[in-house]
């Protein structure tokens, strides 16, 4: 098989859907038109734990306009079936109105089903809801851990007690809400046993069988279809308990519902980045070299489910260290189950750890860069395999380049601009490269067009664009005549869109389909008489722009179209298929990235302003570079947000969350977003999957937080061990 | 949302007829209809002034400036008069809400702010203010943000307005107008502190309308500013801010004009550091020693101890600000 010439994928291309975006013409959930709609609205509990004693709906019912009021009393009882082919936590999870228990502030009691959403919202208010209260736990360092998840090589403890150097540091991270502009939105529909659900999902397959599982219906009596996600950052990743009520609603009223979560709801009834108490005691020898690393974690869960994350995997693996000893913890309390959000896990512990390095060579009095290459190590330590790539010492020695890194000063709060203090930092960054079996149709039709499906979806990496780049030069095609769609349950199954696997999961099943039909038309016309190619090497055929010729004798040659016509063929098509990594691994896969930031800190004021940002990054080949510098500038906004802004407070009282909306819980605006710029380095990577690329979307986050951090450090001299950093820490 | 009607005026005296049968005025409905939605607010008839002929800025005889009520927050920041004679103003209204809102927002709406304290804009929790003798949640709940000055026992929530803390520090007088005529209030005795009452806002009778904001006549020059300090760098309330106008001349502050924001219950002036200032030469220490005074009878609450040191910072920035080094 000749390698077919690379027109689309690396082009900087726009986004194949920015029109229908930018025009409105892109149908969220909510936005879909489904004949005789009427209108959900949950009404949430009220307090933080107990039971509901008494709901009186006779006034909510009174309303004009308002149909049902359904809730633990009247709902009909749910199988609930076991579902382990969804992103489900360990545990009995939330069932919605099958009895009175209240596990957590906001937990959905009641439903509102109107004619209007005005309606329904009145009648919500309307409903009188009593309840039994109980204390609830809700602080992560006061409640009863579960037993750790434990890791160990070496001796840390006496390599600890042995090392020259020592750091004994206790970090706190704050709990984060993905807020993506679209909130979470659901329209049901049931005709007959089937039940048809439009969603924001990153998962419409995972949505499909929890669906199934939930009302007990064969899968195929239940499709997803979810075209467009205004944003998800992992929210969309689970399917969570308004997306039951929806179909529940339905199902009662026997009339399409739409439920749509209030921004307020956005805080509790989907799940969060869940908040840690992370200690990292670590041990050098004089020049930095690190000995032992000591990781205790303990995070949020919700008492009815255990949710865990890869917070265990950069303290196994970032730096070299002979001994190593872990333990993570779960903390249950009276909250609802977190979710993963972007860099899920490596993100918290890159924080800790980045920071603690600079500490390290703070207090050794090295270069912060120079001490990361002194413990840059030779293989995976954590595994023994070797790294399939890593270049993270490019991206150090790039970053500080491009960035002036040779300008910081050692010596913190040595630079001054009138009020401001200013200071440099930088951090290194890690995410795990994850592939995942997918499948992708294909279909070349007789006119020169194409389509690919694939059940994935697109909450704004642009996997329309990337995908359809993969597509149309596998297929020899142009852009334009190449069509993709995702996010429906009838396409070929995929992944979560999640974990930054997409482009390597979904890309390979694409570029595996493409390549069958290309190499069926080729095969079609070297065995047709009538063809110019007949009798050609197939191995010698490319196609470019719809046209398949020999590669040194583009004369000879004809267009799919002129073939298949001939043929009477009204198509071409096949399953591409990518079945994820196989076997015992040979090699350890991960992309990474060195960070730069450059704050200022009002010196009596304490308030911090990010005044430039690098990131320098080792992610593999980039399909789509216009669309990875946005991936990249996005995730260095979060990490601002997470740095500096973003925390959500849980009232001990009652377990309400004080902050549920975006004019208190802080997420950066405009105006707190500086200069901000990205570098990829280039290359692939040729073990990791067929495209070679290692994901991108979560690494671009990770680092950002302790590169701002260190930065504050740089500037001031204190050390904030504490996110977000506000003006209060710094008075 | 709860059932309501809405009417729309084009007289004064239509909408006095509407108020007085207990309609509630809405202008750029940045604030009402966002507390509608949430369930605080729950008026059955709403009154649309937004067509009143109060959306006029100009200088009065006296040499002050007279702000109608329907100017918006954009037209009131980037009015000449207003920029030249009180940056104050500009400045303050500038550094609010955001573009979207300030182009929608008026100035008698803005002065009419409601808290955003979000026990009040949370209709399941206590607030005295919302639901009198419910209790306050957040004296006892999560206060970063709330009053270190003025609050009650019934309520600590602030007053979020940025620019009714320059109108305090100038000493604005509010034109009212209801169905017994006009009557004029300082801006001092137009806002209440909560005392027991914090449902009580501002020295309103029912049915009674704002027509415009008086600045009065002030000796010129006249330097003035604000400073707004928050986490974010836009599109925030504050957690404290400053307004501050100053006169010099030879060489010694004749006028001093200081009010805090972000802080108080209510906008807060700060006379006692107006005392300090005034007879003095400005000076980086005269800065310093007035601005300790700012926090003057602050009782901070569980979270916002930070808030006494970081007002007296304000103001004195602000002051070394507008007063300039010396």
């Amino acid at each position: 098989m000749s390698p077919q010439p690379q027109a689309a994928v690396g082009a900087p291309l726009s986004r194949v859907d920015g029109r229908l975006k930018v025009t409105g013409q892109a149908r969220y959930a909510a936005e879909h038109d489904v004949d005789g709609t009427v209108h959900a609205v949950i009404i949430d509990a009220s307090i933080g734990r107990g039971r509901i004693t008494a709901i009186d709906t006779r006034q909510a019912e009174a309303q004009p306009g308002v149909l049902r009021v359904l809730h633990h009393r009247n709902a009909p009882k749910l199988p609930y079936r076991d579902n382990t082919a969804s992103n489900n936590p360990p545990g009995e999870r939330l069932r919605v109105f099958q009895d009175d228990k209240v596990l957590f502030h906001g937990q959905p009691v009641a439903v509102v089903i109107a004619t209007t959403l005005e309606a329904a919202q009145h009648g919500a208010r309307l409903v009188k809801v009593r309840y039994q209260t109980e204390q609830p736990d809700t602080d992560l360092t006061d409640a009863t851990p579960d037993k750790p998840t434990t890791y160990a090589r070496g001796d840390a403890e006496a390599a600890l007690r042995k090392a020259p150097v020592r750091l004994d540091l206790s970090y706190r991270t704050a709990r984060n809400h993905h807020n993506p502009m679209e909130p979470h939105a659901t329209i049901a529909r049931w005709e007959g046993g089937k039940l048809t659900v439009w969603d924001k999902t990153q998962w419409v397959v995972g949505t499909q069988t929890e669906l199934a599982a939930v009302f007990g219906l064969p899968l195929d009596s239940v499709r997803v279809i979810s075209p467009y996600v205004g944003g998800a950052f992992g929210t969309g990743l689970r399917c969570w308990p308004h997306t039951i009520v929806a179909a529940l609603a339905a199902r009662v009223t026997k009339r399409p519902v739409k439920l749509v979560l209030s921004r307020r709801q956005m805080y509790f009834g989907n799940g969060f980045r869940p908040a840690y108490a992370y200690r990292l005691r670590l041990g050098s020898d004089r020049r930095g070299r690190l000995t032992a690393a000591l990781h205790e974690m303990d995070g949020e869960t919700s008492s009815y489910e255990t949710f865990t994350e890869a917070i265990m995997t950069p303290g196994q693996m970032l730096y070299s260290t002979p001994n190593v000893k872990q333990a993570y913890r779960t903390v249950p309390l009276d909250v609802n189950t977190p979710i993963w959000m972007r860099g899920p896990g490596f993100a918290n512990a890159s924080y800790v750890i980045e920071s603690a390095i600079d500490e390290l060579a703070h207090t050794i009095g090295i270069d912060p860069i120079e001490l990361r290459r002194r413990n840059e190590p030779a293989e995976d330590e954590s595994s023994g395999l070797p790294f399939s790539t890593r270049r993270l010492r490019e991206c150090y020695t790039i970053g500080a380049r491009e960035f002036g890194w040779h300008r910081r000063s050692h010596k913190p709060r040595s630079r001054r601009e009138g009020d401001w203090l200013i200071g440099m930092g930088m951090a290194a960054g890690v995410y795990d490269t994850a592939r995942a079996t997918a499948q992708a149709r294909v279909r070349l039709d007789a006119d020169g067009t194409a389509t690919v499906e694939a059940a994935t979806s697109d909450m704004g990496p642009g996997t329309y664009t990337s995908q359809t780049q993969v597509a149309a030069d596998a297929l020899g095609l142009t852009m334009r005549t190449v069509t993709f769609r995702l996010g429906d349950s009838l396409y070929p199954p995929t992944p979560p869109h999640g974990g930054s696997m997409t482009m390597a999961s979904v890309g390979s099943a694409v570029l595996d389909g493409c390549n069958r039909v290309r190499n069926n038309a080729i095969k079609l016309a070297t065995e047709d008489r009538q063809s110019p190619l007949h009798g050609a090497d197939p191995n010698d055929i490319v196609v470019r722009g719809g046209r398949l010729h020999v590669k040194n004798n583009p004369a000879r040659g004809e267009t799919y179209r002129a073939l298949l016509t001939r043929n009477k063929s009204t198509h071409l098509e096949a399953l591409g298929n990518f079945t994820g990594p196989e076997g015992t691994p040979r090699h350890s896969f991960f992309a990474y990235n060195a960070t730069f930031a450059e704050v200022a800190v009002d010196a009596t004021l304490g308030l911090v302003r990010v005044r430039r940002m690098l990131g320098v990054y080792d992610a593999g080949r980039i399909i789509s570079p216009k669309l990875a510098q946005s991936q990249a500038i996005g995730g260095m906004v979060g990490g601002i947000g997470t740095a500096l802004l973003e925390h959500s407070v849980t009232d001990p009282r009652d377990g309400r969350t004080v902050n549920a909306n975006l004019a208190d819980y802080l997420i950066p605006v405009n105006a707190d977003v500086p200069d901000i710029q990205a570098i990829y380095l280039d290359g692939e990577d040729r073990e990791a999957d067929p495209l070679g690329v290692k994901g991108l979307g979560e690494v671009v986050h990770v680092g950002v937080a302790p590169a701002i951090a260190n930065a504050v450090f740089n500037a001031t001299g204190r050390r904030i061990r504490q996110l977000p950093i506000t003006a209060d820490a710094l008075l | 949302m709860h059932p309501f009607t809405y009417t729309r005026v084009s007289s004064t005296r239509d909408a006095l007829a509407a108020g007085r049968r207990g309609g509630r005025y809405i202008a750029g409905g940045t604030t009402l209809v966002d507390l509608m939605r949430e369930g605080v607010e729950h008026p059955a008839t709403i009154v649309d002034i937004s067509g009143l002929p109060l959306d006029e800025v100009r200088a009065t005889e006296r040499g002050g400036l007279r702000i109608g009520a329907l100017v918006s927050m954009a037209q009131a920041a980037a009015h000449p008069k207003v920029r030249a004679l009180f940056p104050v103003i500009s400045q303050a209204l500038e550094l609010s809400a955001s573009a979207q809102l300030r182009n929608m927002a008026t100035i008698g709406g803005n002065i009419m702010q409601r808290t955003r304290c979000t026990y009040f804009r949370d209709v399941t929790a206590a607030c005295n203010k919302r639901d009198p003798g419910s209790g306050c949640a957040a004296r006892d709940g999560f206060n970063r943000t709330h009053a270190i000055l003025g609050a009650s026992t019934a309520c600590v929530a602030t007053h979020p307005s940025d620019v009714s803390v320059a109108f305090a520090a100038l000493q604005a007088q509010v034109h009212l107008l209801g169905p017994d005529g006009e009557r004029r209030l300082s801006f001092a005795d137009f806002l209440l502190r909560p005392g027991t009452t914090p449902q009580r806002e501002q020295a309103l009778h029912p049915g009674e309308l704002i027509t415009a904001v008086e600045i009065p006549a002030l000796p010129r020059p006249l330097a003035s500013g604000y400073l707004k300090v928050r986490d974010r760098q836009s599109y925030e309330f504050a957690l404290t801010s400053a307004a501050v106008a100053l006169h010099v001349r030879g060489g010694i502050i004749r006028e001093a004009k200081v009010a805090a924001g972000g802080v108080g219950t209510v906008p807060w002036k700060l006379p006692a550091v107006e005392d300090h200032l005034i007879g003095e030469r400005p000076s980086d220490a005269l800065w310093k020693a007035a601005a300790k005074k700012a926090a003057d009878g602050a009782r901070p609450l569980a979270h916002n101890r930070f808030k006494v040191e970081l007002l007296q910072r304000t103001v004195e920035r602000q002051l070394r600000t507008v007063g300039g080094h010396a």
